[in-house]
């Protein structure tokens, strides 16, 4: 019992040893934190997602972003799972000032932060004058990129995310089989489908897809097509019965119809694995068209590809002639946390993200902003994926769902896009799919923030 | 200081640094996630809110969680008792009848241990290609068209070739485990069977198994944990959890609640069910199987 006791008793002590020299060593960081902050220089810490682009873009903005602000040091991170990097930290209270992260990722840590409540509003960012120009942010950035819900969640007019690199998205194809074979691109979905059987005929099917997700800016865009603008901000805010409605309808229908359309071994491909294997059917003109984002260029930069191949990009096709066709517009999303330590240098360095040297570095490797003018400087075939909505009655579509407090076991996104899966293979008619949908929103439309 | 209490001392202070890190980094996340599986919280912010039972609630009713236990369940029968009758049957032949190459076969089976859950599924995403995979394409030569499967396509197909997978990963591992403890049985005990004539099989019931039975004891609680580890790595690289879930497993589904849908409180309850199920399992099992260790 004695010995018991002295082990016990030893341990303890070890313990708080432990504990106390963790905890020493933290009070010393702090200090030296402090010692920088009230000194000449203000350290940024910066994380951004390491994508397509590389990370050459971001180490010269920062350069010059320095430049125009000597008393700023900037702490660059960039990380491909920036997430799994960031989170423990965040968790531990050390917050990066600023990140740049979209939504709709798997980890969807800033969906997380949205939902509570985590994001710094920066709807006074957009009023600020450019460092180092004369002109305000508002002034620079293209309209209607400020008032969806992916960069004001909570439908309130206060905007929380400020739009970064965006890219539009559609169906993708071949141009150079359509030349061939003397086709033209449909525009609604009855030529679609006409186009369809004509291709069955040749062993082409008309569509697949890399992965159910895809579908968010195809559906997207239907919604938009079947009711327009008000109908799709009613949907994304769970109205009750709106996925019940004749217009949503419409477009679940469609995609059940499209499962005969689907090449056959879509499914099987449709998973983090295997995804490219889908968008090699368009390169092997196995599939005429598939929902996509310009970066699938690079992607499959070094795929191989039938003769002749050159990509082409369509808005999604209109529900009837002369209607409304839409092609939905993705961007990623730069935001700072409201637990940042330097909020307002924050704000500065988001505000000189629009500048034009900013500008001109980004679209050197490739990144967009949405920038007035910015489209003019693209060449070759990223001009014309840019320039899809000069085409006549091609409209944007933005946003995505509103912000609502967690629900346990509801998830939108699986419901919606994951199903579409069972739809095409058959296991689920979209009546079922609508039921789940409708239960979903009923689930989420009360946490709704 | 007397001798014993020096003793004691020095026994205290060599024990203290594994029992600090044990409870550090063992039991205290092991109490934060049952903790943490009472509130509603997601993740970041300083309200977490206490709600009960209220998570276990909503769990009973969730038809994807129940579906995703489904699969897991059925993945450690199953891969359980294929990988387990595959690796004692190879066992036995390669520790007992001169195979020619025996060797050879012991590396080979060994290799899938090695690589990496990743490679895995690159490889039987290769293997399972519907158009140019391996498994269609032998199915091709031989005319067996009608056999021909979408095999990640098919909802109701697509867990068997997780399994297929799983199981193709796991032999060789616990072949050599039974093939060491194979090896220790004296030949003396073959050669007096045979002597009596007891055949091949008779040999294999009444000598091999009796006298290898605790090692297959715990190579069954192996079974459990590493099917449940396993199988959520593999989910995670290969299918996604699809198509439309039907892949999902309990530790797949808990990660898609607690990161991508925000509900890090309703993701931690999952994880309590999956710790509470993973043990009483593993303690089952060793129950039932329990034996008096034969000697020799």
């Amino acid at each position: 019992m004695k010995k018991m006791k002295f082990l016990l008793t030893v341990s303890i002590i070890l313990v708080i040893f432990t504990l106390a020299a963790c905890s020493n060593g933290e009070e010393k960081e702090e200090k030296s934190a402090d010692k920088e902050g009230s000194g000449e220089k203000t350290t940024l810490k910066v994380a951004a997602l390491e994508s397509a682009y590389g990370t050459e873009m971001w180490e010269n903005v920062v350069k010059s972003y320095e430049e125009v602000n000597p008393n700023v040091e900037v702490d660059l991170q960039m990380e491909k799972n920036l997430e799994e990097v960031v989170r423990p930290n965040m968790q531990a209270g050390d917050y990066p000032d600023v990140l740049l992260l979209a939504t709709n990722r798997e980890e969807a840590l800033t969906e997380t932060l949205i939902k509570e409540d985590g994001v710094e509003n920066i709807t006074d960012v957009f009023d600020m004058q450019v460092p180092g120009e004369e002109t305000k942010v508002n002034e620079k950035l293209l309209e209607g990129f400020t008032d969806t819900l992916a960069t004001n969640p909570y439908a309130d007019g206060e905007t929380y995310l400020a739009p970064m690199f965006y890219s539009p998205t559609g169906l993708f194809y071949n141009a150079g089989l359509f030349e061939e074979k003397g086709w033209e691109v449909p525009k609604t979905w009855d030529e679609m489908w006409e186009l369809g059987d004509k291709a069955k005929e040749e062993g082409i099917s008309l569509f697949t897809y890399p992965t159910s997700n895809y579908f968010d800016t195809l559906l997207g865009s239907m919604l938009y097509a079947a009711g327009g603008a008000d109908f799709y901000s009613s949907a994304m805010t769970y109205e009750d019965g709106i996925w019940e409605s004749e217009e949503a309808t419409k477009a679940l229908e469609t995609v059940e119809k499209l499962a005969g359309y689907v090449h056959p071994n879509t499914v099987a491909n449709a998973n983090p694995n295997d995804f490219t294997k889908n968008q090699q059917l368009v390169l092997d003109n196995k599939a005429l068209f598939m929902p996509n984002g310009n970066w699938v260029v690079d992607e499959m930069k070094e795929a191989p590809r039938a003769e002749n191949f050159a990509w082409g990009m369509t808005s999604i096709p209109a529900f009837e002639d002369d209607g409304d066709r839409y092609a939905f517009t993705f961007f990623e999303q730069i935001w700072i946390p409201k637990d940042a330590k330097n909020k307002d240098v924050a704000k500065d360095f988001i505000a000189y993200m629009y500048s034009d040297e900013a500008a001109d570095t980004f679209l050197e490797a490739g990144a967009v902003q949405p920038i007035e003018g910015i489209t003019e400087q693209l060449d070759g075939q990223k001009q014309t994926f840019y320039s899809i909505y000069d085409e006549e009655g091609v409209l944007p579509a933005m946003g995505t769902f509103a912000s609502t407090k967690p629900v346990p076991g509801a998830n939108m996104g699986d419901t919606l896009y994951g199903s579409i899966d069972s739809v095409i293979s058959g296991d689920m008619t979209f009546k079922e799919w609508q039921e789940k949908i409708e239960e979903v929103s009923d689930k989420l439309r009360p946490a709704l923030n | 200081m007397s001798k014993t209490r020096s003793r004691n001392l020095f026994i205290g202070l060599c024990v203290a640094p594994a029992l600090i890190l044990l409870i550090v980094f063992m039991f205290m996340p092991t109490f934060e996630v049952f903790r943490m599986s009472l509130y509603r919280w997601g993740g970041f912010s300083n309200t977490q809110q206490f709600v009960g039972l209220d998570n276990f609630k909503l769990l009973w009713n969730d038809m994807t969680f129940i579906r995703s236990f489904q699969n897991s369940i059925f993945l450690i029968v199953v891969v359980a008792i294929v990988t387990f009758s595959f690796a004692v049957f190879f066992a036995a032949i390669l520790t007992k009848e001169n195979v020619k190459g025996g060797n050879f076969f012991r590396i080979i089976f060994y290799i899938p241990n090695i690589l990496s859950i990743v490679v895995i599924a690159g490889i039987f995403s290769a293997v399972y290609d519907p158009s140019s995979g391996l498994l269609n394409s032998i199915l091709g030569i031989f005319s067996l068209e009608n056999l021909q499967q979408m095999w990640l396509g098919d909802q109701k197909i697509v867990i068997y070739s997780l399994a297929a997978a799983l199981i193709w990963q796991a032999i060789g591992y616990y072949m050599v485990m039974y093939m060491s403890s194979m090896a220790g049985i004296p030949p003396s005990f073959y050669e007096a069977a045979s002597l009596e004539g007891a055949s091949k099989i008779k040999q294999f019931t009444s000598i091999t198994l009796p006298l290898v039975w605790n090692n297959i004891r715990t190579t069954l609680t192996f079974f459990i944990i590493s099917t449940i580890n396993l199988s959520f790595l593999l989910v995670k690289a290969m299918t996604g959890g699809g198509p439309d879930g039907s892949t999902e497993v309990f530790l797949s589904y808990m990660y898609d609640q607690a990161y991508g849908n925000s509900t890090f409180g309703y993701g931690m309850a999952i994880g309590v069910i999956v710790f509470l199920f993973s043990f009483l399992l593993a303690a089952i099992v060793s129950r039932i199987t329990k034996r008096d260790v034969l000697e020799y």
